[in-house]
């Protein structure tokens, strides 16, 4: 009797194991999956090129001289609806938020689709490119064609003869995230150079200069101490201190991406500390002795026998920082807003592709289909990163060894 | 030779100074940051606010609606119900991720053959390694459509889904690996001859790890949870997609909006200045001292429950 | 006299490491049985072997037959809680668990089931008096067991397999992290514990062995050199190695 309760406890105890095992796994399977399903549609090489912005146009013919145009072979290619008429080639085709449009897939050299007259203040002749999108084209006494409808009813009604065209309204793709890829790697770099050196410098301090007294103790645990803050308060330190800082003696008059390269370093140094100085830990006393030995002073020693050794240390504290600048979204938001940019300027705010998600989310609606492309970029980083510090780690060790 | 030897000295002398002085920046940041934000985080309540009077400490600890007036014409703020529901979330955090994750970390440490210890090891590490704001997303395009329904079935309205037990499942998946990785190093710490010990007097391998390994490992779990706890209260990004950013509460309800201190800080970003946006800095001396107050309490009854018997 | 435990033929390998071979021995009832022998002969791990407890490593291989009470310990159909419920162990170092006295005394009883608390007191008082440490802890049982003393510890650590009411003792070298005192308890205490049970006991030291054991094997290199009464084999070596060793000439 007793044996067999005992036996029932241990089955459910077990399957809780199991249970809370296959929990976990599932969480990064989910995430996996969620991403993947939502993102692949929109996973392509213009969006990674394109900008995020779209321009819309509006024209007119400037002479309908119409003339017969040899079109290019479309045989291999599918959804795509030639209007002989005009010599252009309409696409069916998706935008980056998922929903169909009419791309223009090719224009003849000499069809009027090229220097039209702009309607627009300012400028005065405009080109249809290859992958432009078409709004609606309005016509004389006929009804206008909507994108709507699709590219092979758009096709069809443009080639009507009846139709005189009155007023086309075209744009470009936009969507794309070309200025938060740039911005992201800005980011990157201006963060490394201002925090790998600090922090490497910092930790050849603790371990190689420090004497071991209660200040250097307080220093050290007030550097741990900053692992523990959340990225918001560094988000508020970013606009009390550094946009101030850098609105002061740089060209910038506002929140800019120096600002946030320095808030970023912040962010990342209790790492490379740590990391640092685990490598330098690990480099044996005999070396340092030897090195003396020979006549060489401390500086010597550190950075020519100490430093070289740990040198796979700092490369792994570089991945883990860079790893966390990819993925850092509330101080950037904080220090640099969460406005998409194009063109790229370090002395202005932008976006990185985080913060970039950050902004299609609270978009109404939520554009979750270009998120989760972007989250694929990202998490393909931070797998690539994660893989690398461990071999990286696995090199340490055995050197160490 | 006298000379070069005094100078190769000196070198290390001026090379040390140079690095303390950057070491004293680096460890400075935490004094930079903490005074700052005070003394940005208290003016809202010590100057008139360009006119509009200053902010009542009482009622921002304790009312329970944001701002009662209208925005930038009100100094009328109240963040009380925003500490209540960031408590309340980050217990329910625990509540729901310190199972599963000590449970993973058993199963990693005791359980698995070493192949699928070391795949879990790393799925929990890649877990680990997601940014936040990737949970966000999931959250919001995965968890807010089911509970959405599930709350709608149930006869409740909520948020479009957006609520109390969406952000408790985000921040839950994203406290398990914190607590699976520091579970698992101090399971695997413990004393092996104690196993040994329980399995010789007739326990089994189930009983043993349940009664002796997760006893011997409960400091080294603890301070999992407590990390995980910190990790839940300063979460942003991710939180602030999913809670519904209600304006009052305190929200018990699972399926009700709530606000968290994070979430609430993240939003009336447009502003630059004025009332509305210094207040967030009132919001960030709250942040870290409910985080500071919450990790010395866990840190004081880990001591405590840690001295019974350790 | 009557064999409690007895093993033929036993072979152990890690591996490709031999740890035993061909080890022929047995285990008579009520008495002391000390294993001797230098540092890696294979005393203790032929100890784990009786309540399998070199099940937990990995490699392991064993080959030969243990018999307790006539019936083999080694195979699928054989329940190994039952075995080690029969046969307790006391580890090298004291190792209390990381809870209070009683909790520790009455671990393993509650393991098998045992609920009600009269019962579990009875246990409990019953298996520290055993142990004598009864009138030490009596006012003290909700105290944390790492609180104890070394000495304390280790009789703990005797009481906590006692509640089980086993029949054999396994003892793995009980007293060497203890103090000279300490280690006197303690060997008073196997003295004591003979009447009612049988114990084998791994020791490094000789006077030790001497002192308490009835019965003695000589293990070198994996192998029983020799098996006796214990004043037999102390007076009057019958192997050379067995000599060297005792005379202090090696290990």
């Amino acid at each position: 009797m007793v044996k067999r309760k005992v036996r029932l406890s241990e089955i459910l105890l077990n399957s809780s194991v199991f249970l809370s095992t296959t929990l976990s796994a599932l969480a990064l399977g989910l995430i996996f999956f969620y991403v993947i399903r939502e993102g692949t549609t929109l996973l392509n090489w213009e969006l990674f090129t394109g900008n995020y912005h779209s321009r819309n146009y509006i024209a007119e013919f400037q002479d309908e001289q119409l003339q017969n145009y040899d079109m290019p072979d479309l045989s291999k290619v599918e959804n795509v609806y030639p209007v002989d008429r005009f010599g252009i080639v309409l696409q069916e085709d998706i935008d980056l938020a998922g929903n169909g449009v009419v791309r223009v897939y090719y224009v003849h050299p000499d069809s009027p689709f090229n220097k039209m007259i702009s309607k627009e203040v300012g400028t005065e002749e405009v080109d249809l490119d290859v992958g432009m999108i078409f709004q609606r084209i309005s016509y004389v006494n006929h009804p206008t064609s909507l994108s709507r409808g699709g590219a092979q009813k758009f096709a069809t009604e443009l080639s009507d003869p009846q139709r005189e065209v009155y007023e086309l309204f075209f744009s470009d793709l936009g969507g794309g995230i070309k200025g938060s890829i740039i911005t992201t790697i800005y980011l990157i770099f201006m963060t490394l150079i201002i925090a790998v050196p600090f922090g490497v410098l910092t930790a050849i301090y603790f371990n190689e200069f420090a004497p071991s007294n209660w200040i250097t103790k307080t220093m050290r645990s007030f550097i741990e101490t900053l692992t523990g803050v959340p990225s918001i308060i560094y988000g508020l330190l970013g606009i009390t201190v550094f946009v101030p800082l850098t609105v002061r003696f740089t060209p910038a008059v506002n929140s800019n991406l120096i600002a946030g390269a320095l808030t970023l370093s912040v962010i990342i140094l209790p790492t490379i500390i740590r990391t640092t100085e685990e490598s330098l830990r690990v480099v044996p006393d005999d070396h340092r002795a030897a090195s003396l030995a020979l006549g060489a002073n401390k500086t010597q020693t550190t950075f020519k026998v100490v430093l070289p050794q740990a040198s796979p240390g700092i490369i792994t504290a570089t991945f883990l920082g860079i790893g966390r600048v990819i993925g850092e979204s509330a101080a950037l938001i904080f220090v640099l807003g969460a406005a998409i940019k194009d063109t790229v300027n370090i002395y202005e705010p932008s976006t990185s592709l985080a913060v970039h998600i950050w902004s299609m989310m609270t978009d109404e609606p939520a554009n979750i289909a270009l998120s989760s492309t972007i989250a694929i970029l990202i998490l393909a980083i931070v797998l690539v990163i994660n893989l690398s510090v461990k071999i990286g780690v696995k090199l340490l060790t055995r050197k160490g060894m | 030779m006298k000379g070069t030897r005094t100078s190769l000295s000196q070198i290390d002398t001026i090379v040390g100074s140079l690095l303390m002085i950057l070491a004293l920046v680096a460890s400075s940041f935490i004094v930079i940051i903490a005074a700052f934000i005070t003394i940005r985080g208290i003016l809202p309540f010590i100057t008139d606010n360009n006119g509009l009077g200053s902010v009542n400490v009482l009622q921002f600890l304790t009312d329970t609606v944001w701002l009662r007036g209208t925005t930038f014409l009100s100094t009328a703020y109240g963040a009380g119900f925003v500490i209540i529901n960031t408590l309340y979330i980050a217990f329910l955090t625990v509540l729901m991720s310190f199972p599963i994750g000590v449970l993973t970390a058993l199963f990693i440490a005791k359980v698995a053959p070493r192949p699928i210890a070391a795949t879990m090891r790393t799925i929990i590490e890649l877990l680990a390694s997601i940014p936040s704001i990737v949970f966000g997303l999931v959250g919001v395009g995965l968890f807010l459509p089911v509970i959405y329904g599930i709350a709608r079935s149930m006869g409740y309205s909520s948020g479009g889904g957006s609520s109390v037990i969406a952000t408790v499942f985000v921040l839950s998946l994203m406290s398990i690996p914190t607590i699976t990785a520091v579970a698992e190093v101090s399971i695997r710490q413990v004393d092996e001859s104690l196993e040994q010990a329980s399995l010789a007097l007739g326990a089994s391998p189930t009983q043993t790890r349940f009664k002796i390994t997760l006893l011997a490992a409960k400091s080294g779990i603890f301070s999992g949870a407590i990390l995980a706890v910190g990790r839940s209260l300063g979460e942003a990004t991710a939180v602030a997609l999913v809670s519904g950013n209600a304006r009052s509460g305190p929200s018990f309800g699972l399926f009700e909006t709530t606000a968290t201190i994070t979430s609430t800080l993240l939003q009336g970003l447009k502003e630059t200045n004025g009332i509305d946006y210094d207040i967030r800095f009132s919001l960030g001396i709250l942040l870290m001292v409910v985080i500071l107050t919450t990790n010395l309490g866990l840190n004081f009854i880990k001591r405590k429950v840690g001295n019974v018997h350790g | 006299m009557e064999k409690v435990i007895e093993t033929q033929e036993l072979s152990l390998n890690y591996g490709d490491f031999n740890a035993l071979s061909n080890v022929n021995l047995p285990i008579y009832r009520n008495k002391v049985t000390a294993l001797i022998g230098p540092s890696g002969c294979g005393k203790s791990t032929f100890l784990r072997c009786l309540n399998r407890m070199n099940d937990l490593i990995d490699n392991v291989k064993v080959d030969g037959i243990i018999r307790f009470n006539g019936e083999p310990v080694q195979g699928v159909g054989v329940d190994v809680i039952e075995l080690r419920k029969k046969v307790g162990m006391v580890f090298q170092k004291p190792n209390p668990f990381p809870m209070s006295i009683f909790d520790n005394v009455a671990y393993g009883p509650r393991q098998q089931g045992i609920k009600d608390k009269a019962t579990l007191k009875g246990i409990v008082e019953k298996a520290l008096k055993q142990a004598a440490l009864y009138n030490e802890v009596k006012d003290r049982m909700t105290e944390s067991a790492t609180r104890l003393s070394g000495g304390q510890q280790q009789r703990l650590c005797i009481a906590r397999a006692l509640a089980m009411e086993p029949e054999v003792l396994l003892m793995d070298e009980p007293t060497s992290a203890l103090d000279p005192m300490a280690t006197q308890r303690i060997e008073e205490l196997i003295e004591e514990l003979k009447k009612d049970y049988t114990i084998v006991i791994v020791t490094h030291s000789m006077q030790q062995a001497a002192r308490i054991s009835d019965n003695t094997a000589f293990f070198l290199l994996g192998e029983i050199i020799e098996f006796g009464q214990t004043s037999e084999i102390f007076a009057n070596p019958r192997d050379k190695r067995t000599e060297d060793y005792i005379t202090g000439r090696f290990g």
